[in-house]
C-alpha cells in the first residue's frame, strides 16, 4: 500500500473556465511514473460522506500531478473547497495507460466529450515530441462554459475542433458533426476517445464503417480502484473488464458501451 | 504480548483478517512485509464453474457504506487452483478459503479438489451471499445449514467456517445449526439485502435489481449480531461488518469474536487491515492486557 498510497498536497484549485477546474496536487514520489490514460484515487473527505474516494484521469503530470473536474456531485463539489497547502489522500498512478499509434500512424485524432478532455493534454505531451503526427482534438461540450481556453492543446500542435449543443461555441452540434475532420485511412489513421457513453459509442460506430483502429479510455462508478471488488466491472467482447485495473484505457472495438441513458 | 487465536487445530498469529471479496492483486500494489503481518488472508468466493458475475452497475455509494451485486465473478475452482492460489500462497500469510456452491454436490467437489490442492488453512462456506437470485439462502434456513456444513465437513482436511447471513429472524438457530453439524467457527455477518432506486427513471440502480449493503451503515447491526451469536454458541467466531478502524474491531472483540475481518473499508484504505491490527495493540498495551483472550468476549453485561 506504501506503494501506491500518498498524502501530498494542494498546490492550485483553480477555474479553468465556467464549468472545469484543475486541481493541481505535488506528488513528487510517483508523477514521474504516470503514463498517459492512468488515474489516480482521491479521498476527498477523512469521515464517511462521500464514502468512495474519486477516481480523476490525469490531465497532466509535469512537476506536479494535474486532474481536471466539474463540481457537480458531491465529491467534486467538496474537491473544490481545496486550498493550496491542504493535505490530500490519493492512490496512484493507478490503471493501464493509452498506446502509442502503431507504425505508419500520421494522423491522430483525440475525440473528447466534456470532461473526457482531460487525459488528451497529458497523451498530446508525449505524442507532440514524437514530431510524427497530426494531432486533432474535436471536442464536443453541452455549451461554451464546457468548452476550456485549448491554447494547452493549441501549443502541443493539435489542431482543435470544437461543436457544443447550444452552438454558443464551434459548430451547433454533438462531436460527429466534426468527424469530417478524420482522414478515414485505416492505415495512417489513429483514434483515442474519451466521454459519455452516446459519445463514443458514435465514434465506436464510425471507426467500425471506416475500419479505423483506436482505443478508448472508459469510466464506471469505482469503489477501490485496484481490481479488489470487481465493482467497476464493464461488458466488453471478452468478457466483463474493470475499468480500474484491466482499463481504463481498452481497445475501441472491444468495449460495449452500455447504460448511456 | 499474545495476539494468537485458534480456530480447530489451527493457530493464526493475530486476530486480523481481510474480508471475502475485498482485496486483490497484493502482489503489485502492497508491500509484501506488511502483508505479512496479517493473522490471515481470505479471497473472494470460489465457485465451482467459472462465473461472469452480474450486469453494471454493479455497486453504489450510500450513506456511511455501499450497495454491491457483483454476482461471484471468478475464474472456478479449477482456474483458481491454478491461477490464483499460488499467488495467495506466496504471500506467507495463512488462507481461509471461501467457496460457495450452487448444490450440496458442488460444495462436495470444491472441497475436493482443495484438498489435493493444499496449502491452505481453513475453508469458509458463503452460504449467504445476497446476489445469485437464489430463491432462500442456505443460511436461512438451519436445516440446510446443518446439511451444507456436514457435508463438506466429512469431506474436508481442513477446519470448516460458515459464513451467515444478516437477513433472518434469529441467527443464533442458524449459527446452532452449524456448530451442531460440526462447524469449526462461524463468520458474521455477510451483508444485507438492500436496493436503491433513482426516481428519475423510477429503476433500480444496480444491474442485478438488488445488492447487498456493507460498509459501517451495518456496523452496529453486526455486532448486535456477533454479540448473539456469542452468548450461544461454543466454536470461535470471525466478525465483519463495517470495520474501518480497531475501535469498531475492538468491539467485536469484547463482544466475543476471537477474529475480525476487514471489509468494505480495504475499498476506501487499503491500509485499513495493517491499521486496525496496530490499533489493538495500541490499545492492549495501554491496558496493560498481554493476552487478546483478555479482550475477547470481555464485554460488561451490566447495563453501567
Amino acid at each position: 500500500m506504501d506503494k501506491i498510497q500518498y498524502t501530498s498536497k494542494v498546490v492550485s484549485n483553480e477555474k479553468l473556465c465556467p464549468r472545469f477546474y484543475r486541481l493541481c496536487i505535488d506528488a513528487k514520489p510517483i508523477v514521474k511514473r504516470i503514463q498517459p490514460g492512468q488515474f489516480i484515487h482521491i479521498r476527498v473527505a477523512e469521515g464517511l460522506e462521500p464514502f468512495f474516494r474519486r477516481p480523476f484521469s490525469v490531465y497532466r503530470a509535469q512537476n506536479y500531478i494535474e486532474i481536471l473536474y466539474e463540481p457537480i456531485g458531491l465529491g467534486t463539489k467538496i474537491l473544490a473547497t481545496k486550498k493550496k497547502g491542504d493535505d490530500i489522500d490519493i492512490l496512484g498512478p493507478l490503471g493501464n495507460k493509452f498506446s502509442m499509434p502503431p507504425a505508419g500512424t500520421k494522423q491522430v485524432v483525440m475525440i473528447a466529450g466534456g470532461i473526457g478532455v482531460a487525459p488528451f493534454l497529458i497523451l498530446s505531451d508525449i505524442l507532440k515530441k514524437r514530431k510524427q503526427y497530426e494531432l486533432v482534438l474535436l471536442y464536443g461540450g453541452r455549451t461554451g462554459g464546457h468548452v476550456c481556453d485549448m491554447r494547452e492543446f493549441k501549443k502541443n500542435g493539435c489542431k482543435v475542433f470544437v461543436a457544443t449543443d447550444d452552438g454558443s461555441v464551434g459548430v451547433k452540434g454533438r462531436v460527429p458533426k466534426l468527424f469530417s475532420k478524420i482522414n478515414s485511412d485505416p492505415r495512417t489513421t489513429f483514434i483515442y476517445t474519451c466521454g459519455p457513453n452516446p459519445m463514443t459509442a458514435a465514434v465506436q460506430e464510425f471507426v467500425k464503417t471506416h475500419k479505423l483502429r483506436g482505443e478508448a479510455a472508459c469510466e464506471e462508478v469505482m469503489a477501490c480502484g485496484l481490481g479488489a471488488c470487481l465493482g467497476c466491472s464493464i461488458r466488453t467482447r471478452s468478457g466483463y473488464k474493470t475499468v480500474c485495473y484491466d482499463g481504463p484505457v481498452f481497445d475501441l472495438h472491444e468495449v460495449i458501451f452500455e447504460h448511456s441513458g | 504480548m499474545n495476539l494468537s487465536v485458534k480456530i480447530a487445530n489451527v493457530t493464526f498469529k493475530n486476530p486480523v483478517t481481510v474480508a471475502s471479496g475485498t482485496f486483490g492483486h497484493a502482489e503489485k500494489f502492497y508491500n509484501q512485509e506488511e502483508v505479512k503481518k496479517l493473522g490471515a488472508i481470505v479471497p473472494k468466493t470460489v465457485t465451482y464453474f467459472s462465473q461472469q458475475g452480474n450486469s453494471p452497475p454493479r455497486i453504489i455509494e450510500t450513506p456511511a457504506g455501499m450497495l454491491n451485486a457483483i454476482g461471484i465473478e471468478n475464474p472456478g475452482i479449477d482456474g483458481f487452483i491454478e491461477k490464483k492460489l499460488p499467488l495467495f500462497q506466496k504471500i506467507g500469510v495463512p488462507l481461509i478459503i471461501s467457496i460457495l456452491g450452487h448444490t450440496d454436490e458442488q460444495f462436495i467437489k470444491i472441497t475436493e479438489k482443495l484438498n489435493s490442492a493444499g496449502g491452505i488453512s481453513a475453508l469458509e462456506l458463503n452460504l449467504s451471499c445476497p446476489n445469485l437470485k437464489h430463491k432462500i439462502l442456505v443460511a436461512q434456513d438451519p436445516m440446510a445449514t446443518y446439511r451444507v456444513v456436514d457435508k463438506v465437513k466429512k469431506n474436508s482436511r481442513f477446519p470448516v467456517i460458515a459464513k451467515l447471513a444478516p437477513n433472518v429472524t434469529d441467527i443464533t438457530e442458524i449459527a446452532l445449526a452449524a456448530q451442531d453439524a460440526g462447524a469449526d467457527a462461524v463468520s458474521l455477518i455477510n451483508t444485507f439485502a438492500a436496493m436503491v432506486i433513482d426516481v428519475r427513471t423510477r429503476k433500480s440502480v444496480l444491474g442485478n435489481f438488488t445488492g447487498g449493503l456493507s460498509g459501517p451503515a451495518i456496523r452496529p447491526a453486526a455486532l448486535y449480531f456477533v454479540h448473539q451469536v456469542a452468548r450461544k454458541i461454543k466454536v470461535p467466531i470471525i466478525a465483519m461488518g463495517g470495520i474501518m478502524n480497531a475501535d469498531d474491531a475492538l468491539q467485536f472483540l469484547i463482544a466475543g469474536a476471537s477474529m475480525v475481518a476487514v471489509g468494505t473499508a480495504n475499498f476506501v484504505n487499503p491500509r485499513a487491515s495493517l491499521e486496525v491490527l496496530e490499533g489493538i495493540r495500541v490499545y492492549m498495551k495501554e491496558h496493560k492486557l498481554d493476552d487478546i483472550r483478555e479482550v475477547i468476549g470481555s464485554v460488561r453485561e451490566a447495563r453501567h
